[in-house]
C-alpha cells in the first residue's frame, strides 16, 4: 500500500467532483434539503415548545386555583405531564412522531401514553418526514453512489483501468485511493453543514450549551462521518466488481432499495411476528386481573383488606376502625396504590421487554444494514429513541405514584375517618407538591443502548475494507 | 527486453494463446497481425500481468511478470486503442497526473516539453481533454509513456480509427521512441501500418503465431498476401 499514490488518487477525485456541473449540481440541491430539514426541524420543535409550554402553564393554573378540597377528590382531579422535546430531536425526530407527548396523572391508574403500533414505528413512515436525520441516512448515500459508481467501472469500459495499473500504483491503491477520495469529499461537503446544523439548531432552542449536547453533537457527526466512510467503500467495491458503470449503478440502486427499505421493513415485520405484544386492552385486562387477585379493596370481605384491617387495629391497639388515630380509607387507598402500581410495574415492564426484543431485531439486523445500525445510534444520540420514550413513561409513574401518595398522607393525618368525605384540607397543601421534571437519558445510557449500533459500524468499516481488500486481489476484476 | 516462452492461455476448453514464443529487443518494433480473437490482446494482457498465463511465462526485462507484477510496472507503458483518460483534466494536468503515479514529478516546462515530444500542438495544452481529437489523445498517451521513461511498450490497436495523417504522425513518433531504445509490441490490424513502422511482423490466428517476416524482407503487398493466406 503506497500512501502517496493513495493521496495522488484521492485528490484526482476532488478535482473530478468540482469540474463536473451534474454532481455539483446534485449537491446543491441536497444542500438545499438539509437547510429546508434544519428550518423544518427547527420550526416543529419551536412550535411543540411553544404549544406545550402554553399548555403547562395552563394545566399548572388550574391545579394552583383548586379551592380548599378533599385530597381524594385533588389525587382524582389529575394532573397533566408533558414530554419534552430533546434539544437535539430537531435534527432526528426518531420516535417522536408517533409516540404520545403527554400523560394524565392521577390516583388508581396508571395511563399509559401512546405504546402500541407506534411504540415501534420506524422503518416506511419515516420516508414520509424531511428531518437532517433522512436527508443523511437516505439521500447522502444516493448521492455517493452517483458521484461513485462510475469511479472503477468507468475506468474499466475506457481502458483508462489498464493504463493506471501501468503505473506505480497498485489495485488495492487505486481502490482505497478512490474510496478515500469520495469519503473525503463526502465529508468536506456535509460534516461541517451536520455540525452547523446541529449547533445553530440546539443555541437556538436553549440558553446556551451543555457539555452533554456537545458530547452528543460531537458523536453524531463522528457516527456520519464513519458512515459515509462505510457507503463510500461499498460503492467503490460494487464499481470494482462490475463490468461496466450502467451495471455499478443498478447494483447500487439495488442495494440501496436493500438497505433502506426492505431490510428495515422486514426487520420491523420480524420483530412484531416474534415477539408479540399484547394490544392496549389485553394489556390494560391483564393489569386489573391480577390487582383482582391480589385483594379488591372496595370488598368488604376481600382477605387482603381484611388482614391489612387486623394487622392495624392491633398495631395501633383499638377494636374498631372509627377508634384508630389515623384514616383507615386512606391507609387502603394508600395500600390499594401499592398493590397497583406495582402490578402495574411488572406488566409495564414486560412489555418494554417485548418491545426491547422487536428492537433487538433491527439492532442484530444493523450488521447486515448499516443503515440500522446509524439510524439507531442517531436516534440515541438524539434522545428520540425508545428509550428516551420508556425512561419518560418510567418517571411519570414515579412523580404519579409519589403525588398519589403524598396526598394519601394528607388524607391519611388531616381527614377524619367520621365524615371523610365532607371535610376539605387547605389548598396550599397540595399547591406545594414538586412540579414534574423530566430527567433526560444521560450520554453514558444513550451509548450503552446504542453499543449493538456503534459495534455494527464497526464492523461495516472492517468488513468493507476486507471486502476491497479481497476485490485488489482478484485480477479478473481489473479487465 | 521482452519475451514469452511458451506462453499459454487456456478458458476452459478454448486456448486463447497456444505456446507462444517471442521476443522484442531494445529499440525493435515487432507487430502483431491478425483477425479478431487471433490472440492479440491476450498477449498484450499476459504481458500487462492482466491474466496469469495457463502455461509458460511472460518475462519484461528478465522479470516474470507472473512472479512479480509489481516490479515489471517500472519497465513499461501501454496505450490502448483508445485512450480516453481524463476528460475534466487538460492535457498537461492529465499528464502530470499519470507522471506522478509512475512516481515522477515534472514542472510544467517539462511536462509541456514532454507533450511537444508526442507531437501535441501547444495551444492543446491547456484544454480540457473531452475536446481532443483520438489522435490528439493518443499523443497524450505517448507522452505519459515517454514521462515514464517506459523501456517497453505494449500497445493495442494504437493506430485504429485515426485518419492517415494522425496515424502517420504517430508512426513517426513511435519510430523515434524505438530509435531510443524502446522495445515496442504493438497489436493490430492495419498491414500496411505494420509494415511502414514495425522492425519485425507476426501474424497470428488462433492462439498460434504462424510466421514472422521482417519487415525490410517483405512488400507491403507480399505482407498481404502472406496475411490473408495464414489467416
Amino acid at each position: 500500500m503506497n500512501t502517496r499514490l493513495i493521496k495522488i488518487i484521492a485528490r484526482q477525485e476532488w478535482a473530478a467532483f468540482f469540474r463536473a456541473r451534474l454532481p455539483l449540481g446534485l449537491y446543491a440541491v441536497l444542500l438545499s434539503m438539509s437547510i429546508l430539514a434544519i428550518y423544518i426541524g427547527w420550526q416543529y420543535v419551536n412550535n411543540f415548545n411553544e404549544h406545550q409550554t402554553e399548555a403547562k402553564e395552563e394545566v399548572h393554573d388550574h391545579w394552583m386555583k383548586q379551592p380548599d378540597r378533599h385530597p381524594h377528590r385533588v389525587a382524582h382531579y389529575g394532573y397533566l405531564v408533558f414530554r419534552e422535546k430533546s434539544p437535539l430531536s430537531f435534527f432526528d425526530f426518531g420516535l417522536d412522531s408517533y409516540v404520545g407527548n403527554s400523560v394524565f396523572l392521577e390516583a388508581h391508574r396508571q395511563n399509559t401514553i401512546n405504546m402500541s403500533e407506534a411504540g415501534f414505528s420506524n422503518g416506511m413512515l419515516r420516508f414520509g418526514e424531511l428531518s437532517m436525520a433522512v436527508v443523511f441516512q437516505l439521500l447522502v448515500p444516493l448521492f455517493i453512489i452517483f458521484i461513485g459508481f462510475h469511479t472503477i467501472a468507468g475506468l474499466k469500459e475506457n481502458g483508462l483501468l489498464k493504463i493506471l495499473l501501468c503505473q506505480k500504483a497498485t489495485f488495492r491503491d487505486v481502490l482505497l485511493g478512490k474510496a478515500a477520495g469520495i469519503t473525503l469529499l463526502t465529508w468536506f461537503l456535509f460534516l461541517p453543514l451536520l455540525f452547523l446544523g446541529l449547533l445553530i439548531g440546539t443555541v437556538s432552542h436553549s440558553a446556551g450549551l451543555s457539555t452533554d449536547e456537545l458530547i452528543r453533537m460531537g458523536l453524531i457527526v463522528l457516527s456520519y462521518g464513519i458512515y459515509f466512510l462505510i457507503i463510500s467503500m461499498i460503492v467503490v467495491a460494487v464499481s470494482a466488481i462490475s463490468t461496466n458503470a450502467r451495471n455499478a449503478l443498478m447494483a447500487l440502486v439495488l442495494i440501496w432499495i436493500l438497505f433502506y427499505v426492505m431490510v428495515p421493513k422486514s426487520a420491523q415485520n420480524l420483530g412484531n411476528t416474534i415477539f408479540v405484544a399484547p394490544d392496549k386492552i389485553t394489556f390494560e385486562q391483564g393489569i386489573e386481573s391480577d390487582i383482582a387477585k391480589v385483594g379488591d379493596s372496595h370488598n368488604p370481605n376481600d382477605p387482603h383488606f381484611s388482614e391489612l384491617k387486623e394487622s392495624t387495629l392491633k398495631r395501633y391497639g383499638v377494636d374498631s376502625i372509627q377508634a384508630l388515630p389515623i384514616n383507615y380509607g386512606a391507609l387502603v387507598m394508600q395500600e390499594g396504590e401499592n398493590i397497583s402500581s406495582g402490578i402495574f410495574d411488572k406488566h409495564y415492564n414486560q412489555l418494554i421487554q417485548i418491545y426491547k426484543s422487536q428492537n433487538s431485531i433491527a439492532s442484530f439486523l444493523s450488521f447486515i444494514d448499516p443503515f440500522l445500525a446509524i439510524r439507531n445510534i442517531s436516534m440515541n444520540l438524539s434522545g428520540t429513541d425508545f428509550e428516551s420514550f420508556t425512561e419518560f413513561q418510567k418517571q411519570t409513574e414515579r412523580y404519579r405514584f409519589e403525588k398519589t401518595q403524598a396526598l394519601n398522607k394528607i388524607h391519611l393525618n388531616q381527614i377524619k375517618f367520621k365524615d371523610d368525605s365532607k371535610q376539605r384540607v387547605n389548598a396550599q397543601s397540595f399547591q406545594q407538591q414538586p412540579e414534574f421534571k423530566f430527567q433526560p437519558v444521560p450520554i453514558k445510557m444513550s451509548l450503552r443502548h446504542g453499543a449493538m449500533g456503534i459495534s455494527a459500524l464497526f464492523f461495516w468499516v472492517l468488513a468493507s475494507f476486507t471486502l476491497l481488500s479481497f476485490i485488489s486481489k482478484k485480477r479478473q476484476f481489473q479487465l | 527486453m521482452l519475451e514469452a516462452t511458451n506462453l499459454t492461455k487456456r478458458y476452459g476448453n478454448h486456448t486463447a494463446l497456444n505456446q507462444l514464443n517471442l521476443t522484442v529487443e531494445p529499440g525493435e518494433i515487432f507487430a502483431l497481425l491478425g483477425q479478431n480473437g487471433a490472440g492479440k490482446t491476450t498477449t498484450i494482457n499476459l504481458f500487462l500481468g492482466f491474466i496469469e498465463p495457463s502455461e509458460g511465462m511472460a518475462q519484461i526485462n528478465g522479470v516474470s511478470v507472473s512472479e512479480n507484477p509489481e516490479e515489471i510496472k517500472q519497465y513499461l507503458a501501454y496505450i490502448p486503442e483508445t485512450v480516453m483518460l481524463y476528460s475534466n483534466l487538460t492535457g498537461l494536468e492529465n499528464l502530470e497526473y499519470f507522471s506522478s503515479l509512475a512516481g515522477f514529478e515534472y514542472s510544467k516546462t517539462e511536462l509541456a516539453e514532454l507533450l511537444s515530444t508526442a507531437g501535441l500542438q501547444t495551444q492543446a495544452f491547456d484544454l480540457r481533454l473531452g475536446g481532443y481529437s483520438k489522435g490528439m489523445r493518443q499523443k497524450v498517451g505517448i507522452a505519459i509513456a515517454i514521462a515514464k521513461k517506459a523501456k517497453v511498450l505494449l500497445l493495442d490497436e494504437p493506430t485504429s480509427g485515426l485518419d492517415p495523417k494522425a496515424s502517420n504522425e504517430f508512426s513517426t513518433i513511435l519510430k523515434s521512441l524505438a530509435a531510443r531504445g524502446t522495445a515496442i509490441l504493438m497489436a493490430t490490424h492495419d498491414i500496411f501500418r505494420a509494415k511502414e513502422v514495425a522492425t519485425r511482423i507476426g501474424i497470428m490466428r488462433e492462439g498460434c503465431l504462424q510466421s514472422v517476416v521482417r519487415a525490410s524482407d517483405i512488400s507491403a503487398n507480399e505482407l498481404e498476401e502472406l496475411y490473408l493466406r495464414t489467416v
